[in-house]
């Protein structure tokens, strides 16, 4: 604990679900947990059940389905995999998402005069 | 899109039950969590503990999961509802007053604005109506007169704002088929008419302007009803030819269902056949003098009625210039047709709904007061709840809620309501309500209910609400019935004040109306309509085309119905007043002539036979009325009535002097041999009109009205003998309106009576409410004194006392609020401006009754509760606390 951990920020969190979504292909809820916190090499304290609601927000708006399955340890899980809509959605969130770091960069970056 | 479809989603989750997936899904990520953490080597319980920590509470989490998975507001919203209609239903003497009076509010003000919608509201139903209008000379009530064909037709070649411009003219066919006639409804029309309706025949073709020409006219269209009922729907009927008159129409085209002839129907006639007008500039019945035409026009697009009107008027003045004597001074009126139309009945209507709104907002003012009066029984839930820490704001809508709920109980009922009563009122409803059979709860009734229903939830549970949720818990738990109810007794006085002063308003404006009708019926029209029978017939055809042929089926007619056994008198004259029909002609009487004959007065005229004056009971005032002198080959007279005599001779006896009717330059002088009292023509709010006659032998009609005086019988019952003369003399000649003269009468009084009718339910229904308003807070006032009273009794205060006690609680009220209507009141009853006849709009007798009335049934109301408080036992009130 070298480092105060940040919380998720709002609305990032939909974004990592998605993007995470993508890079596993179908996943359960405890294994985007995971995976979340593993990525951000545990700088990001995730109060893991604010993941569910936000599931089930991702499902209302037809980004993501769920399907019950059988997990790797063969336990009945809920899997959560990436619509054609929600795919659409991550490109479109990720590209505003770089704009908004390269700009926020350019303005702190000390040298540069705007 | 997606935003939408969670929201949607959500919406179903509301009322769908909650799922128990979450709770597996939780379980596994449980699990999965404590076997990451023991295979770092932890221990089972500590492993157990940090997934908790890491997951979270499962409460939490529930929570905030179904939060996502439905929405919030919507649940609690559910949850207030089902609370609001359980704590309802546990007093149903309140909900069902409350319900009631709401119901009888939103009723009468949904019924009203059903018919002042389909009246008044709604465009008529042609293509962009708002651009169709009436052209004519300005009437001093605005709107326009009459006008002659070439006045129009150069007002078609010089105008630059109409996009079309038509003439109407009456006209009384009379059709036969197989033998067996019947008089139609009709007009006659330019052939350009139905193009600026914009209405496409059903089938066939509408005219060409080849057959808008004299002796090129005689083609007809057919209304859909009449093709129906008198040619079987037969879809060859176009090209075909009918009778009509000895003569022969080719029927060119057939209308569609869906056309009204409401313009022909407000001016003539609810036409169900149409004609060209057929005429041309040379044509006699053409000239600039002969206005007997209406004038109809579409605007072109974007033109205002200030542009239209100020080209009219420029025309105006040009024709004026350029045929001086043709034209009097005066303006154009371009009236929207819509108005135009319904013209008649707007004040009426708009005063009616202006009193059903008073009634909503003393219906309103009630259940806001019985609302307060709860809300002080209830003060210790409310109390309890706030303690267990309901938010001010929660409680605030729970009552808020409960108020929604009685308005749409009430709403709903009301509209039931109205859609009876709307059937009800179009059956009494005087037949000068254009298209109230139209009227019906639809779409746009119930958007107007549910506004209203939105509007007295707020109007009477907002202040309750307020009230209750601004109870302090250390207040409430210090609860008194006597020390916490200042505010509310303010309150309900305040309302009660407000009913008695609507009420007041509106038991004065229903007794304006009962003068009236009662002045009505006392008011002299100048002719006496008791057991007179009225019916009308034409002679038309060859065999009447010469004048001596309609004198002797005349003189046949008036000998065998007065040998009808029961008849004292009987009379044909071309029109009769109440008849609805108006016939002026140019009066010129020698030596009294204006230097320009246009300006020579205009005289309703009536052609009668000598019998006329007997029949209608019209006084004789000098000289002689007509007898059998009177032939077609003698001396041409005339009678006169007082104010024609006034108008044009000023005093001067006129017996002896000479007229000439119509024309100053052309035809018999006339020579005046009588005059007669005066006769209203149309009815009798209006002033009496002067007016002439002349005996049907030198001045020979063939539409005719017959009037038939009985001795005492019944007149009704001498219908069927005097058509069986009609059959015998004539059996093709068709007999139509038959109506008694006191019918007629009646019929021209039929709105005030229709408004006076309403006015005084809504006074009664008002009076009512506003008593029980009143009864409510006196004996509430009463039940709280109680103590004080037996303390009074005690010491030895007498009954009358007591009873003064009481009193002076209700008596400050009903004194502020009898005040405050006195003036609403006089402000108001202006509004009834000409539905008010022979009495003034402050009529102190009037005033004066409603300010009695409602006084006594404001004492009515303390009756009950002075007897309470009479019965007071003085040791068991003081043991009461």
């Amino acid at each position: 604990m070298t480092q105060p951990k940040s919380d998720v920020l709002q609305g990032t969190l939909d974004l990592m679900v998605l993007k995470t979504l993508d890079t596993l292909g179908a996943m359960h809820g405890y294994g985007i947990a995971q995976r979340i916190q593993q990525i951000s090499g545990n700088l990001l304290q995730l109060n893991q059940w604010t993941l569910y609601p936000a599931l089930l927000r991702l499902e209302q708006r037809g980004w993501i389905t769920a399907k019950w399955g059988t997990s790797e340890n063969n336990r009945r899980a809920k899997f959560y995999s990436l619509t054609r809509a929600g795919r659409k959605q991550l490109e479109r969130e990720a590209a505003d998402w770089m704009r908004i770091v390269e700009v926020m960069a350019r303005v702190l970056s000390p040298g540069e005069v705007m | 899109m997606s935003a939408l479809k969670e929201w949607f989603t959500r919406l179903l989750g509301t009322f769908r039950r909650p799922a128990t997936d979450l709770d597996d899904e939780l379980a596994f990520h449980r699990e999965m969590l404590v076997e990451k953490l023991r295979a770092e080597g932890r221990s089972l319980e500590e492993s157990r503990r940090l997934a908790a920590i890491q997951l979270g509470g499962a409460t939490q989490i529930q929570e905030a999961y179904r939060d996502q998975r439905n929405l919030p507001f919507l649940e609690t919203l559910m949850q207030d509802v089902r609370y609001g209609v359980r704590v309802l239903r546990r007093s149903p003497g309140f909900t069902t007053a409350a319900v009631l009076t709401l119901a009888l509010g939103i009723g009468a003000n949904t019924a009203i604005f059903t018919i002042v919608d389909a009246v008044l509201l709604r465009p008529l139903p042609f293509s962009e109506p708002d651009r169709l209008v009436t052209v004519g000379d300005r009437e001093p009530d605005g709107t326009s007169s009459n006008v002659g064909y070439v006045t129009l037709a150069e007002w078609r070649e010089r105008s630059r704002t109409f996009a079309a411009l038509t003439l109407m003219r009456s006209w009384q066919p009379t059709l036969f088929v197989n033998g067996e006639a019947e008089r139609l409804a009709a007009v006659r029309v330019s052939w350009n008419y139905f193009d600026m309706m914009q209405v496409r025949p059903a089938l066939g073709r509408t005219f060409t302007p080849d057959e808008d020409k004299p002796d090129r006219w005689r083609v007809v269209m057919l209304s859909d009803a009449l093709w129906r009922r008198r040619f079987g729907a037969d879809p060859s009927i176009v090209g075909r030819t009918i009778v009509m008159n000895d003569r022969e129409y080719r029927v060119v085209g057939v209308l569609p269902p869906t056309f009204q002839p409401l313009d022909a129907a407000k001016f003539y006639t609810a036409a169900e056949i149409w004609a060209p007008l057929g005429y041309d500039a040379a044509f006699r019945d053409a000239c600039r003098g002969c206005r007997h035409l209406r004038a109809f026009g579409r605007l072109k697009p974007g033109v205002s009625l200030e542009q239209a009107t100020a080209e009219m008027n420029a025309l105006r003045e040009q024709q004026r210039r350029e045929n001086p004597n043709e034209y009097e001074d005066g303006s154009i009126a371009v009236v929207p047709l819509q108005r135009a139309i319904t013209g008649d009945v707007r004040t009426a209507l708009f005063v009616l709904l202006a009193a059903v709104a008073f009634v909503l907002l003393i219906a309103c003012a009630n259940v806001a007061n019985l609302l307060i009066a709860r809300s002080l029984v209830r003060q210790r839930e409310i109390v309890l709840r706030t303690v267990l820490g309901a938010a001010r704001s929660r409680i605030v809508r729970q009552l808020m809620t409960e108020s929604a709920i009685l308005s749409v109980a009430g709403a709903v009922l009301g509209v039931v309501l109205a859609a009876f009563t709307v059937r009800v009122l179009a059956g009494v409803a005087p037949v000068s309500l254009p298209r109230l059979e139209e009227a019906a709860v639809d779409g746009r009734v119930l958007a107007f209910a549910a506004l209203l229903t939105a509007v007295c939830a707020l109007l009477f549970g907002i202040a309750p609400a307020f009230r209750s949720g601004r109870t302090g818990a250390q207040q409430a738990l210090a609860i008194d019935s006597r020390t916490s109810t200042g505010g509310a007794s303010r309150a309900r006085s305040f309302l009660v004040v407000a009913d008695l002063a609507l009420a007041l308003v509106l038991l004065a404006g229903a007794g304006l109306m009962l003068r009236t009708v009662s002045q009505l019926t006392k008011a002299n029209p100048g002719f006496n309509p008791s057991h007179v029978l009225t019916l009308q017939f034409s002679l038309v055809g060859k065999v009447y085309a010469e004048d001596p042929a309609v004198v002797a089926f005349q003189d046949q007619f008036v000998q065998r119905v007065r040998a009808l056994p029961g008849v004292e008198s009987v009379a044909l004259a071309g029109q009769i007043p109440f008849g609805g029909n108006y016939d002026c002609r140019g009066f010129h009487a020698r030596g009294f002539m204006k230097a320009n004959t246009i300006d020579d007065p205009c005289i309703e005229t009536y052609g009668v036979t000598p019998d006329y004056l007997r029949v209608m009971g019209i006084h004789l005032r000098g000289g002689r009325f007509f007898d059998e002198r009177d032939t077609a080959s003698g001396q041409q007279v005339l009678v006169v009535s007082e104010t024609t005599a006034r108008e044009v001779w000023g005093g001067a006896n006129p017996i002896g002097t000479e007229v000439r009717i119509g024309s100053a330059d052309e035809g018999p002088w006339r020579t005046v041999v009588g005059v007669v009292a005066d006769a209203h023509h149309a009815d009798v709010t209006t002033p009496v009109s002067a007016s002439l006659y002349m005996p049907q032998t030198q001045f020979t009609e063939s539409y005719l009205v017959a009037v038939v005086k009985t001795a005492t019988s019944d007149p009704a019952s001498l219908a069927p003998p005097v058509r069986a003369v009609i059959r015998e003399l004539d059996p093709a000649t068709p007999v139509f309106g038959i109506a008694t003269l006191e019918s007629l009468v009646a019929d021209a009084g039929a709105q005030h009576v229709f408004v006076m009718q309403l006015l005084s339910g809504f006074a009664a229904v008002a009076v009512l409410l506003a008593s029980i308003g009143l009864y409510g807070v006196v004996s509430y006032t009463v039940a709280q004194r109680t103590r004080e009273v037996g303390i009074r009794v005690a010491l030895g205060a007498k009954r009358a006392d007591v009873v003064r006690l009481v009193l002076s609680r209700g008596a400050g009220l009903v004194v502020v609020g009898l005040g405050a209507g006195l003036v609403a009141a006089l402000l108001a009853t202006r509004f009834l401006g000409s539905l008010v006849f022979g009495v003034s709009p402050e009529d102190p007798i009037t005033f004066t009754t409603a300010v009695g009335v409602l006084t006594v049934v404001a004492l009515g109301a303390h009756l009950i509760p002075v007897r309470r408080a009479l019965r007071v036992d003085p040791a068991t009130a003081l043991r009461q606390e």
